[in-house]
């Protein structure tokens, strides 16, 4: 697996700092971290930057995770790009909604590095 | 975090929160039907174990046994929920100056000095995670259950007055030694 670029979008520094920790305790190889902290800044990011996997919380200001997923459906930048939602939002209607939004995967604040490996390392080989 | 509320000085804090049901009511229907003691026994467990979860996962200290059953007045750190559909009020998170700066460095990964908007925002994120942990650990909860965005306050000098008449869930437990309080004010309906 190449070196991987990564965008992270949480309304919170700190989550997105303990975010970019777990993916390197993960034994993930990062070329570059990109930060967003909301719906918004991330599109804007999308539409200039190509990355290879974007994790984004779901309650933010200004655009949340799922109305996120749906508008990167029309990016070019982020076609084929998985997409993991990271939320303390665990209901079954949310985990529906994000994935039929077309997210690609889900995990649960909180979480640990093993969760991030079993959850993402698939996504990024398949 | 950007939508993290500071209140200082002289201040008298009032939280109110919609007591709007969001979904069919079936949890506050389970909820109706059992013995307080019962429901009481079973949230103390549920708050109890989310936040045993969140401290071991994300700020990488477990937490300590607590003997203290008075919850003080104020502390220097207060980081507050509110829910609202099913099950109706406030979760709050309290815990000292020294206590705070502590979980945000472990947070970040760093012993260096955190800045204070770096704790309140790691006191939301924590208070925010155990609500998320407790409605998930309560089955039907998480679905008819909304979370609110935190809100932090600091200081010494204030009064807290949530706006409820049920139920009063407490856990205290002690952080690397010293004691933090997570309380659950419920709305009786």
């Amino acid at each position: 697996m190449n070196a991987l670029r990564i965008l992270i979008v949480d309304d919170s520094a700190v989550m997105r700092k303990i975010v970019d920790r777990s993916l390197r305790q993960a034994g993930l190889e990062i070329q570059e971290v990109f930060e967003a902290s909301n719906g918004v800044e991330a599109l804007a990011r999308m539409q200039q930057t190509r990355v290879d996997l974007i994790l984004s919380d779901i309650n933010m200001p200004a655009m949340d995770g799922l109305e996120l997923v749906r508008q990167l459906q029309g990016v070019e930048n982020a076609k084929g790009v998985p997409i993991v939602m990271i939320t303390t939002e665990a209901g079954e209607a949310h985990v529906v909604q994000a994935l039929s939004s077309g997210a690609r995967g889900y995990i649960r604040k909180p979480f640990n590095s093993d969760q991030i490996k079993e959850r993402i390392i698939p996504l990024l080989q398949g | 975090m950007d939508s993290a509320h500071k209140a200082e000085g002289r201040n008298r804090v009032q939280l109110i929160i919609s007591a709007k049901s969001s979904g069919p009511g079936d949890f506050a229907s389970k909820l109706a039907g059992l013995p307080r003691e019962e429901t009481q026994q079973r949230f103390t467990q549920a708050l109890d174990s989310a936040a045993a979860e969140v401290f071991e996962m994300m700020v990488g200290t477990p937490l300590g046994p607590s003997d203290q059953a008075t919850l003080p007045r104020v502390a220097d750190y207060t980081a507050m929920i509110g829910l609202a559909g099913d099950l109706c009020g406030v979760l709050s998170f309290r815990c000292s100056m020294g206590s705070a700066a502590r979980i945000a460095g472990k947070m970040l990964g760093t012993d260096e000095n955190t800045s204070a908007e770096c704790i309140r925002d790691a006191l939301g994120e924590v208070c925010n995670m155990v609500a998320g942990s407790f409605k998930a650990q309560l089955s039907d909860l998480a679905e008819h259950c909304m979370l609110s965005v935190p809100t932090v306050v600091s200081g010494k000098d204030y009064q807290l007055y949530p706006l409820v008449d049920g139920l009063r869930i407490q856990v205290s437990k002690t952080f690397e030694g010293a004691l933090i309080w997570m309380t659950l004010d419920l709305h009786s309906s």
